[in-house]
């Protein structure tokens, strides 16, 4: 597994697992700053309602209250995408859902911030809104965004060879509604953000901004505080301190992070604001309910002839992702198999709940437990085994696909040998008891989009390395360490470029002041992309230390290898036992030996006369004697060949490379209860190649396990744009007790253009978990779920239905095996009968002389 | 989210919480464990002007058994004494194991016996944010006139969502209260009023201080079944508790509870009836699970819909009935 | 509300603090002796971030009014390296992947420092259902098994993490 190298591909503690399992590290949330005030946010009571006017002047009087932002003090919109600029930090003119952003009371406890909330006069003009995406297309007025007719955000129709002709070369079709419910990121880090201006020396006036967020992406978040603020970029500074984990859900600017800024702003004073876990679920961005209408053709040999999609996503308020995400679930049902016939209509739909946005497996998830499942049903109707007919429908890579996706490295053949193989598929399948069963499905996803939100032809990432006579390397990135592991595997490939210990290297990571730009930690794209800049940066360095050790050594550059904190020429003995003088110490300890090896190697040196070989630090004490400063630059851009096709829409999907995963679920369906069981999932991973094995294998244990939780219990339960279950108490994200033993597989197919051929590992196995539970249900108990989570009344719902026993409504009138809307809580809001007026009950109004006794 | 203003009074003895209790009746809260009523105090459901802290009363803790062979447990015992307690484990386990299933270990070591048994209702449109509430107009049982699961009522229906009292109701329990009058005792069983809102008979001057286990219910076979998505952490979506004394493989004696799918835990009516005298096997055992889910009136005040919650009354009581039969 | 004197013994140091009486453990320790290290991840006494130890149980110090902790010997993540060094436990959650974005570390280690105590050679039963008071969203808790098998024996072996 080493493969000749000294660091990649060794099994590695986090640069920064020290910090936190001590909890000395610093979250967002764990920072002040002197004159340090408290922000809390007044949020919407209504779905969709104009605002007719905002009083604070009572909140204003209360005592501890600094200030109270609203719309007015920051007009511009901004949005994560250049087309979606559909936001406003506070809400100007209209609030779009529950949990809509009002006001910001500054204050100086987070108690005194609650009570003015309570003391904010607005007047609402409540709108109709609309809560079920098929219905909101429907509208014909009161839109939610004016300049969105039909509510529809974005929709694309994409057709790819001949779908008709492929339908027709068909032996067996299958054709039916999927619907996979709502599922949020719930990182344990709830949102924080904690914003500074620095008085100018100069002018004496509130200067530079200072902006601690936790945030996947720092320079998209200095960008859009520009365009609000209206103030240059090289005026903000954003720092990203350790991060309590993303998943997508701080991959975009979050409102209250330009929010805490707006305020500082006019509090003219440092503001924290950090959300409760209810505000974390009203900000959302998460995975929207999706529609698949999906009909897949296939010939009695397994090929698959055609695939047609029509996908709606319930995408709330705001655009956030939305076009991306909607896009995303068209392109990628390309690349994983040969499709040669794709027809594509996606609609992306607005309506009045949280935004949707990217979460981990951005836009393919729903559509690939849709494709999955069918494909299973598929397998079934033309009698071949399920793991067999995906590989029937292989690539053949070098490739592109129909859709003008560039495929090289295809680790998919491997991972189903792997997963068929560990999980006794052949021996076990269709052989155990009743009640239990195994399910397969694959699953593919990018490593890093190649085309950038914003378009340009700037790289996508950038690193430096600076190396200073101590010998210490420091690296600086912009990526966004989340939890991910990004830090270590940029200390990681520095090191191993530079034949030094790990030790030595220092990773200063996502402070736009310090580091050079990088798009941030979504799609996938550290590790490829700026694992490349990093190894490109490395590279560089490394070739000034080699001309001047090489000078020193009288031999050419290209002699030399750099390993184990020594440089030496090829093919000689160096240091103690050949290896290098510090072969033992590439620990934490490394740096402080390397300095006390110095001096007494110097001394040594001095006696011993010709050099074959030099420590780490001396021949880096050379370079910077022979050309001054010693610092490097990479980065890297994605290249034009993997930049997809033309087609309206064509720039998203399109990677440098795929990561593959296949995957074999064991569950066992109690038929009383409908409860199900995962007992042990394989989950074999195409990452190129593993840099840290054990963060390999945890971002795949981390990603199956997610996509379990959205299996089988994880669902943002609505009724009427009320969201029911804000909370980690009712939404059930699994505890220890129901989570399976996940045995993770790495398959190498080493890409040719990712750095040491590494690929992307984090995202591409949530996709399969899901439909391989689906199919394993199937197994265990021949009920098809057509709709998720599987949650124990719609497993029994089906199961009943299937046994024709006596019928109960146990979800509320929507058949999981053939779905056709989006079920809602069945409580009552009663709000066509009361209307506003519900609001007269409202505490702060019964305190209002006003209305005492209440208008009710 | 911060606690709304109080003052927080630290008694060290019953006589002296119960003065407490007098003083500021109506104004003042109960903290023993502090984990239905800490975060219903930041959701702003409880603002009172005095909080009672009940942790420093150390004659509340623990479990005695008394010279008849029942037990006396402290209403202040933390939820893990109970599940590890090796005495109520073999005499009366069906409490044990109704203790350990509640909530997740951690609050497990916070909780206590007598929270358990006062647990406030639970709703899905009650147990939210102010913030939240204002946006559903509010509901019956918290600042407003409707209720969002029964619309046109005027009754709550929020569930009670404790493991342990069908335990105790199955076992006979009593319970002590004390208020500055002296203490009574009360069976579990005449404690809970079947209202959403006004849950349970306690004066706002009473306080919970003691369970008793009776002799005679010593030595029931006991199973608790409880249905929840996660493993742990959940509250309640549905739970039967029996418990069950046999003599020649037949029931000599039964008593089955629920929660979690009404306003109070209810003794199953009928049940002990039908079960009296009778081998058990699948026919009765269903039979039985028919009674308990027709006792079952969920709503929609929790995940999962009342349909299924009601199935799962029948399932589990089957199932709790033929284990208890078994072990 | 006016504040209160308390004295809070918090990882063997005692503190006298002028506190709210409504003010939550979790949010002293945080904020009046910044101890960050222990974490809030929910409003709802579910998630466990902010795990402490209360005379040696564990117990959330979000669910808890810290001046009801008067007397009481309260322990934080911050008094859980040994010495200056990392705790076995601590050590083994690094090598082994049991921490990715670190947030609920803090909580994880102190609820497993109490079943350690408790019971110093647990089962994977017994792990598994200690674990279960606390959320993780990264690791799927699987590779904090192996975490926890690590450390325990590397207790065992009396080998710590290096002094």
């Amino acid at each position: 597994m080493n493969n000749g190298f000294s660091i990649i591909g060794k099994r590695t503690a986090l640069v920064d697992a020290a910090e936190k399992t001590t909890g000395a590290g610093k979250y967002t949330d764990d920072l002040s700053v002197s004159g340090m005030l408290t922000g809390k946010i007044l949020h919407s009571p209504y779905p969709h309602a104009r605002i007719r006017s905002i009083d604070t002047s009572r909140a204003e009087q209360l005592d501890g209250v600094v200030t109270v932002a609203i719309g007015k003090d920051a007009p511009n919109p901004f949005g994560i995408l250049p087309v979606g600029h559909d936001e406003h930090a506070l809400a100007v003119d209209k609030v779009r859902y529950v949990g809509d952003n009002v006001a910001c009371v500054v204050a100086v406890s987070e108690a005194i911030a609650e009570k003015a909330l309570e003391l904010i006069d607005v007047d609402y003009e409540v709108l109709p809104a609309y809560f079920d995406p098929e219905e909101s297309m429907k509208a014909q007025a009161d839109f939610i965004h004016e300049n969105k007719p039909g509510n529809i955000e974005k929709d694309y129709h994409h057709v790819f060879g001949d779908p008709g002709k492929g339908f027709s070369d068909a032996n067996q079709i299958a054709e039916a509604r999927f619907i996979a419910g709502e599922v949020t990121h719930a990182a344990m880090e709830p949102h924080s953000t904690l914003a500074s201006f620095e008085l100018d020396p100069h002018t004496g006036k509130m200067g530079r901004l200072t902006v601690w967020s936790s945030t996947q992406v720092p320079y998209y978040l200095q960008h859009k505080l520009s365009l609000v603020l209206e103030m240059p970029m090289q005026q903000i500074r954003v720092i990203k301190p350790l991060v309590g984990g993303g998943f997508g859900g701080k991959s975009e600017v979050i409102p209250l992070e330009i929010i805490a800024a707006v305020a500082a702003r006019k509090a003219r004073a440092p503001v924290k604001i950090t959300y409760t876990r209810e505000e974390v679920f009203w900000a959302h961005r998460g995975r929207p309910r999706t529609i698949v209408d999906l009909k897949t053709g296939v010939k009695n040999d397994g090929r698959i002839t055609a695939v047609k999609a029509r996908v709606v996503q319930d995408g709330g308020g705001y655009c956030s992702y939305g076009v991306v995400t909607i896009l995303y679930s068209g392109a990628l049902l390309g690349a994983l198999y040969d499709i040669p016939n794709i027809q594509y209509d996606g609609y992306r739909v607005l309506t009045n709940k949280p935004a949707c946005g990217a979460m981990r497996g951005h836009g393919t998830v729903n559509v690939r437990f849709a494709f999955e499942s069918q494909l299973d049903e598929l397998a079934a109707k033309i009698a071949m085994d399920p793991a067999e007919v995906r590989r029937r429908n292989l690539l053949m890579p070098p490739c592109i696909t129909v859709n003008g996706l560039r495929v090289q490295s295809y680790g998919l053949p491997e991972c189903i040998e792997k997963t068929v193989e560990r999980s006794g598929w052949k021996q076990r399948k269709g052989k155990l008891p009743r009640g239990r069963g195994l399910g397969i499905a694959c699953s593919h996803y990018v490593s890093g989009a190649a085309n950038s939100i914003i378009r340009s032809d700037m790289p996508h990432s950038t690193v430096n390395i600076k190396i200073d006579r101590d010998g210490g390397v420091v690296v600086y990135t912009g990526a966004s360490e989340i939890g991910q592991g990004s830090d270590t595997m940029v200390a990681q490939i520095a090191a191993e470029v530079l034949g030094c210990s790990l030790g030595r290297v220092r990773v200063i990571a996502a402070d736009t002041d310090l580091t050079p730009i990088d798009l941030g930690s979504y799609s996938s794209r550290v590790t490829f992309m700026n694992g490349n800049a990093t190894l490109r940066a490395a590279d560089e360095v490394k070739k000034l230390i080699a001309a001047a050790a090489a000078k020193k050594m009288n031999c050419a550059p290209e002699e030399l290898i750099f390993r184990h904190d020594v440089v030496k020429k090829r093919d000689t003995q160096a240091g103690r036992d050949g290896t290098g003088a510090t072969q033992e110490g590439p620990s934490v300890s490394g740096r402080v030996e390397g300095q006390i090896l110095r001096g007494s190697l110097q001394q040594k040196r001095k006696e011993e006369g010709p050099k074959d070989w030099m420590s780490f630090e001396e021949a880096v004490v050379a370079a910077i004697d022979f050309h001054g400063a010693l610092t490097g630059t990479g980065s890297y851009a994605p290249p034009p060949e993997a930049r997809g096709g033309k087609h309206k829409g064509g720039g998203v999907g399109p990677s440098p490379a795929y990561s593959y995963s296949a995957q074999v679920a064991e569950v066992s369906v109690d038929e009383e209860t409908g409860e199900v069981t995962v007992h042990k999932v394989w989950a074999a991973h195409d990452c190129g190649r593993a840099l840290n094995p054990v963060s390999v294998e945890g971002q795949i244990i981390g990603s199956v396990w997610m996509g379990m939780g959205q299996a089988l219990a994880e669902e943002m339960v609505w009724k009427d744009g009320m969201l029911m279950n804000p909370g980690l108490l009712e939404y059930r994200s699994p505890s220890s007790i129901e989570s399976p033993e996940v045995e993770p597989i790495i398959v190498e197919s080493v890409d040719p253009e990712g750095p040491f051929g590494a690929k992307e590992c984090s995202e591409g196995s949530l996709a399969a978990t899901i439909p391989a539970i689906a199919n394993a249900i199937y197994d265990a108990v021949g009920v098809r779920l057509h709709e998720s989570p599987f949650t124990p009344e719609r497993v029994l719902a089906a199961l009943r239905a299937k046994k024709k026993e006596k019928a109960l409504n146990l979800t509320e009138g929507v058949d999981p095996t053939d779905p056709v809307r989006f079920r809602e809580h069945g409580g009552s809001l009663c709000f066509k009968s009361r209307g506003p007026q519900r609001h007269a009950l409202d505490p702060a109004h019964r305190q209002a002389p006003a209305s005492a006794g209440g208008a009710d | 989210m911060s606690l709304p203003e109080f003052r927080l009074l630290r008694p060290h003895a019953v006589e002296e919480a119960v003065m407490m209790l007098e003083r500021h009746a109506g104004n003042i809260r109960v903290l023993a464990g502090g984990t239905d009523l800490i975060p219903s105090m930041r959701q702003k459901l409880f603002e009172p002007p005095y909080v009672v802290d009940l942790r420093g009363i150390a004659e509340l803790r623990g479990i005695r058994r008394q010279s008849d062979g029942g037990v006396e447990i402290g209403a202040l015992s933390p939820l893990s004494t109970i599940e590890r307690s090796v005495y109520l484990r073999e005499h009366f386990p069906v409490l044990t194991e109704a203790a350990g299933t509640v909530a997740s270990p951690v609050i497990r070591n916070m909780g206590t016996i007598g929270g358990n048994i006062c647990l406030d209702t639970r709703c899905l449109w009650y147990n939210q944010s102010l913030a939240w509430r204002k946006g559903c107009g509010f509901c019956i049982k918290k600042d407003g006139d409707l209720c969002h699961v029964a619309p046109g009522g005027l009754k709550c229906w929020a569930a009670f969502s404790g493991d342990t009292p069908p335990a105790l109701l199955c076992l006979d329990a009593e319970i002590e209260i004390a208020s500055i009058n002296g203490t009574r005792r009360m069976p579990l069983r005449e404690f809970y009023t079947g209202d959403g809102i006004i849950y349970r008979k306690l004066q706002s001057n009473e306080l919970v201080t003691r369970v008793f286990l009776p002799a005679e219910s010593a030595g029931y076979r006991g199973v608790y079944r409880k249905l929840r998505v996660r493993g742990s952490i959940d509250y309640p979506l549905a739970g039967v508790a029996i418990a069950m004394k046999r003599s020649n493989g037949h029931v000599s004696e039964a008593h089955i509870a629920i929660t979690a799918v009404n306003p109070a835990p209810l003794l199953v009516k009928g049940a002990s009836e039908l079960l009296a005298g009778k081998m058990v096997d699948e026919a009765l055992a269903e039979a039985v699970g028919d009674i308990a889910a027709r006792t079952a009136k969920p709503l929609t005040t929790s995940a999962l819909t009342p349909e299924y919650r009601r199935e799962m009354i029948r399932v589990f009581t089957k199932r709790a009935i033929l284990a208890a039969a078994q072990n | 509300m006016k504040k209160e004197l308390v004295e809070l013994k918090v990882n063997g140091r005692d503190h006298e603090l002028a506190i709210e009486p409504s003010a939550l453990l979790l949010d002293v320790l945080r904020q009046d002796l910044q101890l960050t290290g222990s974490k809030r991840g929910c409003d709802d006494s579910s998630c466990g971030a902010c795990t402490v130890l209360i005379d040696g149980v564990a117990m959330l110090s979000c669910t808890l009014l810290a001046a009801s902790c008067e007397g009481q010997e309260i322990t934080t993540i911050e008094g859980v390296s040994e010495h200056g060094s990392l705790a076995a436990i601590q050590k083994a959650y690094g090598d082994w992947g049991g921490a990715q974005c670190g947030y609920c570390t803090p909580g994880f280690v102190m609820t497993v420092k109490s079943l350690l105590a408790e019971n110093p050679d647990p089962t994977e039963e017994d792990v598994r259902q200690a674990l279960s008071s606390n959320l993780c969203r990264c690791t799927g808790y699987n590779q904090m098994y192996e975490a926890i098998r690590a450390a325990v024996a590397a207790e065992r072996e009396g080998i710590a993490a290096a002094k």
